[in-house]
């Protein structure tokens, strides 16, 4: 296997932004993780995250986006430590930086992820409206998960719970409700609180609002925005929704077939997108006045037990040429803070 | 939790009769403790007196008062079936629980366990379990041996159930939270399989109630403990049916029928209550 090509790179010095970039909070480099399945004495390897690096800044919002099964849940997932069996880390490193205090994912103790976990680093699960526990009241939710973390009292702990529900905007009266009393909407916000109630350096959002409606997911966002705000953390934020990427992230991530393909300023990468899928996705948007019907891209994404050889988006590509079927693109800098994975991109942008 | 119990009193006929049967039994068993003759003692009564006044449900061949000696054998009986239906709730839950939630190898081994004690036939190792043990046979070793041939099935049931919960989100956040395995199975999946294994408690009360019935019956159990089957084996003993004793044989047999359907009511209510749906309909949402 190829050693990390991509390595951790000081984070561009850009005009505007310089206070997010200025120190990394996060650097993931050369990341591989397998899910490596054995049945039967067929070997099966399903190459869902390879190869990434990127950083993410302090008090940043980073967004990943992607289709489905492109590895979005799987990157994020390797990121926050939380991986079993059949997924597998195989090269690369994860390293945190939380003020001051550097920790690496794969290198450290057991001990040391488990104090850093919910005080430094939380992670809001995928389906998130189905982290509370169904059986339970909203109050055991919060003393089984984040109170061994946040080293106080008990009577401390739930004043420190209830301000923290009622500075979003929840009244404390949830903690005495199972979690189908309440709506979606609520659910979702009681778990953003517990992911923040011991003010975390690093929110990890896995889809946070995917199955909210537009309304009750602008509430949401716009909270979760506040709390960033406030508790001056860092979030990686994925979703599949363009929309939301363009509103909240700073900065932008395009994840193809397990691979970032672009990354960036998201006014950059929506003003003018240096990657063939980037500009796809996009496109795809719908705009208010826009008649004509949105194009769709053609195929799929690639099986990633068996991807395509170089390029993996070259099936499906427009721009393809005879070396992207023979050479996987490296990530090269196309502007101060702009990364692509593209051979075209090198001749202009793919619009 | 009290007016849960009130509610399905008032609304739920199956529960409001079957908890009116096993309070009447347990009423009865109560009554043992104000016995005025100990149960093992022969001949302190006239023998073979019908049910009158004041040996109320009569006296059998041995000298004895049925409905004292009666007492004496539904507090033993219910007492096995506690006894039996807690250790092996107890078993099932560990069992079950660690299966499905640790998978993988531990799951396999525990398994094939548990599918052993499914298939092997109860009856004939309980038989030969007591003639291994004779003289030293006791209700107590007998309560352990028929927990210890009992969970298999619940123990699938909840492992079923545990095999789902592993995949679930909050699973996932308990794991990522630092949880230990016992932590989550304690404090998340335990609450979620309880509902069920209430209901099942019932269930395996009258298995071992009836098991134990038919083995005293037959004499494969300490003899000299008075319990219901005990009570009928010794009728038998006495030819109580030829010689016209039809109290010793009639009264037990009904006592342990009415525990039976007071408890089969009791299970079936619970599993209406645990269920949602056939609770929603009674509202009628």
């Amino acid at each position: 296997m190829a050693p990390a090509t991509a390595a951790p790179r000081a984070p561009a010095k850009e005009n505007g932004k310089a206070e997010a970039t200025i120190e990394p909070v996060l650097v993931v480099s050369g990341l591989r993780a397998y899910f490596q399945t054995s049945s039967f004495g067929v070997e099966r390897e399903v190459r869902a995250v390879d190869d990434i690096s990127f950083h993410v800044g302090a008090n940043e919002i980073y967004g990943l986006a992607g289709e489905s099964s492109s590895g979005k849940t799987t990157l994020i997932k390797t990121v926050a430590g939380a991986i079993r069996p059949p997924l597998r880390v195989l090269s690369g490193s994860v390293v945190f930086d939380f003020r001051g205090r550097r920790v690496s994912v794969y290198d450290s103790d057991p001990q040391v992820m488990d104090e850093i976990r919910w005080k430094h680093l939380s992670y809001i699960m995928q389906g998130s409206m189905n982290v509370l526990n169904p059986v339970r009241r909203v109050r055991h939710s919060f003393v089984d998960f984040a109170f061994r973390h946040i080293g106080r009292k008990m009577p401390e702990f739930m004043d420190i719970v209830r301000t923290h529900l009622q500075r979003l905007h929840l009244t404390p009266a949830v903690l005495d409700a199972y979690p189908h009393q309440l709506s979606g909407g609520m659910r979702q916000r009681v778990t953003i609180a517990l992911a923040t109630v011991c003010r975390p350096e690093f929110i990890i959002a896995d889809e946070p609002t995917t199955a909210l409606d537009v309304i009750v997911q602008n509430g949401v966002l716009a909270m979760l925005r506040d709390v960033q705000r406030e508790i001056r953390s860092s979030i990686i934020f994925v979703t599949h929704d363009m929309a939301v990427h363009a509103n909240l992230c700073d900065r932008l991530g395009i994840m193809y077939a397990g691979r970032l393909v672009e990354e960036g300023r998201t006014a950059d990468v929506f003003k003018a997108p240096k990657h063939p899928y980037t500009a796809h996705l996009i496109a795809s948007l719908p705009r208010i006045g826009y008649v004509a019907a949105r194009k769709g891209l053609e195929g799929t994404p690639p099986n990633l037990a068996d991807p395509p050889s170089g390029c993996r988006f070259h099936p499906r590509c427009p721009l393809a040429a005879d070396i992207c079927r023979r050479q996987a693109p490296p990530m090269t800098w196309s502007s101060p803070g702009h990364r692509v994975a593209c051979f075209a991109a090198a001749t202009g942008s793919a619009q | 939790m009290s007016r849960v119990l009130r509610d399905l009193f008032r609304y739920n006929r199956e529960f409001a009769i079957g908890i009116v049967l096993l309070a009447f039994v347990l009423l009865i068993s109560a009554a043992s403790f104000v016995s005025p003759y100990p149960p093992n003692d022969s001949f302190v009564v006239p023998p073979d007196l019908p049910p009158s006044w004041p040996y109320i449900l009569g006296t059998t061949s041995r000298g004895q008062d049925v409905f004292w000696l009666l007492t004496f054998a539904i507090r033993n009986t219910l007492l096995f079936g506690f006894t039996v239906a807690l250790l092996s709730r107890i078993l099932s839950l560990v069992i079950g629980l660690v299966a499905g939630y640790a998978g993988g190898l531990v799951d396999r081994v525990l398994m094939s366990i548990n599918d052993t004690f499914i298939v092997i036939p109860l009856f004939p190792i309980l038989v030969l379990f007591y003639f291994v043990m004779r003289d030293r046979m006791s209700w107590a070793l007998l309560a352990l041996a028929m927990s210890c041939l009992g969970w298999a099935y619940d123990a699938r049931l909840i492992r079923s159930v545990a095999m789902s919960l592993r995949t679930r989100e909050f699973t996932e956040t308990s794991i990522f939270s630092g949880m230990s395995m016992r932590q989550i199975l304690v404090e998340e999946h335990l609450p979620y399989v309880l509902p069920i294994v209430f209901s099942t408690t019932m269930n395996n009360i009258n298995w071992s109630i009836g098991l134990e019935v038919t083995l005293s019956v037959l004499g494969f159990t300490d003899i000299n403990t008075p319990t219901i089957g005990v009570l009928i084996y010794w009728a038998n003993q006495h030819t109580a049916l030829v010689a016209g004793v039809w109290w010793w044989i009639l009264f037990p047999v009904m006592l342990v029928i009415i525990t039976f359907v007071g408890l089969f009511l009791l299970a079936v209510s619970m599993n209406e209550y645990i269920d949602p749906r056939s609770r929603l309909s009674r509202v009628g949402g």
